[in-house]
């Protein structure tokens, strides 16, 4: 046996410790699942698409028919301050109130422990624009399926708001549409939404928590700034307007209640 | 004897597996790096997100002239952008797509987009990757959605054995036939012509004297927009061409895409490499000759309903730039050296 041998069984035999060495950290990665709940109302009901009137801002009333938007860049903050990001490419999710499946986001990998706030895009930012087709997964195909990229420019659509609507002076049901997303490179309406929960949420490995969050409709139309459809009803691509609605959308989102 | 026996067994373990991992075959794309002319600015797009490779451009070139792209499957990316024309559609005033259906731009050349980082007529889009989505989904184009067209590519052999060898595997994403149109239009870089060589002194190469006097006339009057190696400044301006009354609703310039009142009908500075070969002219491809166009700045400027670029107003309140007729002929002449005969002529690009 020469010492050259020696050699060579510690350092096979280190390689094979670290092997499983590397397999046990694995398994002491306590993860789990929470699932969010896009929850669309308007005002204190929840909102019916196609059916009824509601009020609005003046005399006005809409009739809703779509309600799309897309959710970005989630990240949960622990109770000691610790923020853990959910991979971007995995974190991009269109809401559609036509399509219950879509209400419900459900994010892996989640390191145990105690969550006490969420922070969420509302659309694309630009970091991700800057990058190209890259990292986007299959969000282009899945946006352009759904309807939120504009054909003209190759942008998304971060939110989508239809309906008719009437009021004392328009009396026959009358389209309206707000279309929203950042304008090329001129202006970015990406907006982030931070929400703490009523209590922490407990992430284990056996136990998978949910977090209701509420999207109040209304606010669309009534938040910060107060949009007459009369004055406006089809807003696209507006330097002015299109900031301000999405700043009424980031103000649209609330948790109601979280399960554990 | 005890310990060779586990020295053996242990040398055994460790080329049964590292850590349990198979190696599979996974082909390695070349590669390549985009050669940049010394009289032209940086590169504008960033290759960490997209490496350029020998297969990746391959892959990009195949899909490129890919009829399956478009609704009908006949209209490819080449159909508007032809090479002979400096990769624009020749002689269409606007770019007509599937079923005849016609929309209300001209197609811009595809050349030099490495060093831009907005495209199109209103920087519609904001990178490279992304611009193929607008005449990959517009009625008016190809009228085709990335879903479809993933599972259209995704059914064809030969594209299982491009996509391998561009991206390791052969799944087809919308991502890959992005990255792999950007790859191959990156390397479309006209860099050659009669100006190019005089500029570098090459071949020893002189202007003749009514290009070198058009040249001066060019650098006087028109270079303040038509500026630096790419003949462009990159920005959006109201040249003052009165609205096409055939598309007075649907255009707006670069309005339609920041939303901004005072964008109306701002349009991008072209770029005005291999300008002779890229007729018709303007967003709408209005005007059929260089000398028309030249004619319009002396005498067709109007007020359109938007902004008029202050760098052509004069100091009277007058609009347009003052050119003789005599100018008009040596910037022409000028104009004519930055044809690139050897980029229209490169087997690199072409489709056969």
């Amino acid at each position: 046996m020469t010492f050259l041998k020696y050699i060579t069984i510690i350092t096979l035999a280190t390689q094979m410790l670290s092997c499983i060495a590397n397999i046990e950290d694995e398994v002491s990665d306590i993860e789990g699942t929470i699932e969010l709940k896009f929850d669309n109302s308007y005002n204190d009901n929840d909102l019916l698409l196609n059916t009824t009137s509601y009020d609005a801002v003046g005399s006005e009333q809409v009739k809703i028919s779509t309600i799309k938007y897309i959710v970005s860049n989630i990240s949960l903050e622990d109770n000691n301050g610790n923020v853990f990001t959910y991979p971007k490419e995995d974190a991009f999710f269109i809401i559609d109130e036509a399509d219950t499946a879509s209400q419900k986001v459900n994010l892996y990998n989640i390191p145990a422990g105690s969550y006490k706030k969420i922070t969420f895009g509302i659309g694309v930012d630009q970091e991700t624009y800057s990058k190209g087709a890259d990292g986007q997964g299959t969000l282009l195909a899945k946006a352009q399926e759904m309807g939120m990229m504009w054909s003209w420019q190759a942008g998304y659509r971060f939110f989508r708001f239809e309906g008719d609507y009437t009021s004392s002076t328009i009396t026959t049901a009358t389209a309206f549409a707000f279309h929203m997303g950042s304008h090329g490179s001129q202006l970015d309406n990406y907006k982030e939404v931070s929400l703490a929960f009523p209590n922490s949420i407990k992430v284990r490995e056996e136990a998978k928590p949910s977090v209701h969050i509420v999207a109040n409709i209304a606010t669309v139309l009534n938040g910060t700034t107060a949009f007459l459809l009369e004055d406006a009803a089809e807003i696209h691509v507006d330097a002015i307007k299109s900031p301000q609605i999405a700043e009424n959308v980031q103000q649209m989102f609330s948790v109601h209640h979280v399960h554990n | 004897m005890l310990m060779k026996q586990i020295l053996f067994i242990l040398i055994g373990l460790s080329l049964i597996s590292s850590c349990g991992e198979e190696e599979a075959y996974i082909p390695v794309p070349t590669p390549v790096n985009l050669e940049v002319p010394n009289n032209f600015p940086e590169v504008a797009y960033n290759f960490e997100n997209n490496t350029l490779t020998e297969e990746g451009i391959a892959l990009g070139k195949k899909l490129f002239y890919e009829g399956k792209l478009a609704k009908d499957n006949i209209i490819s990316c080449g159909f508007c952008h032809e090479q002979a024309s400096g990769f624009t559609h020749h002689g269409h005033t606007i770019s007509h797509g599937i079923n005849g259906n016609e929309g209300f731009r001209n197609a811009q050349p595809t050349q030099n987009l490495a060093f831009f980082s907005e495209f199109g007529w209103d920087g519609a889009s904001i990178h490279l990757d992304l611009q193929p989505i607008i005449p990959i989904t517009s009625e008016f184009e190809m009228g085709e959605t990335l879903a479809s067209i993933v599972q259209k590519i995704a059914v064809e052999k030969e594209y299982n054995t491009l996509f391998s060898n561009a991206f390791g595997d052969a799944e087809v994403t919308s991502e890959r036939i992005l990255k792999a149109l950007a790859q191959f239009i990156l390397t479309q870089i006209s860099a050659n012509s009669k100006y190019d060589k005089v500029i570098r002194s090459e071949e020893n190469t002189s202007f003749t004297e009514t290009e070198a006097k058009g040249f001066q006339v060019f650098k006087n009057k028109c270079a303040s927009c038509h500026s630096g190696a790419l003949f462009t400044d990159k920005t959006y301006r109201n040249n003052g061409i009165p609205v096409n009354p055939k598309f007075a609703t649907e255009e707006e310039g670069r309005k339609r895409v920041t939303g901004a009142a005072e964008d109306f009908y701002k349009f991008r500075v072209p770029s005005l490499r291999n300008i002779a070969v890229t007729f018709p002219y303007m967003h709408d491809g209005r005007f059929r000759t260089l000398e028309s166009v030249l004619d319009f700045y002396t005498d067709g400027m109007t007020e359109n309903g938007g902004v008029i670029d202050p760098s052509l107003i004069n100091a009277d309140g007058s609009f347009g730039i003052d050119l003789t007729k005599l100018e008009k002929a040596q910037i022409i002449a000028f104009l004519q050296t930055l044809t690139d005969y050897e980029y229209l002529n490169d087997k690199r690009f072409a489709e056969f």
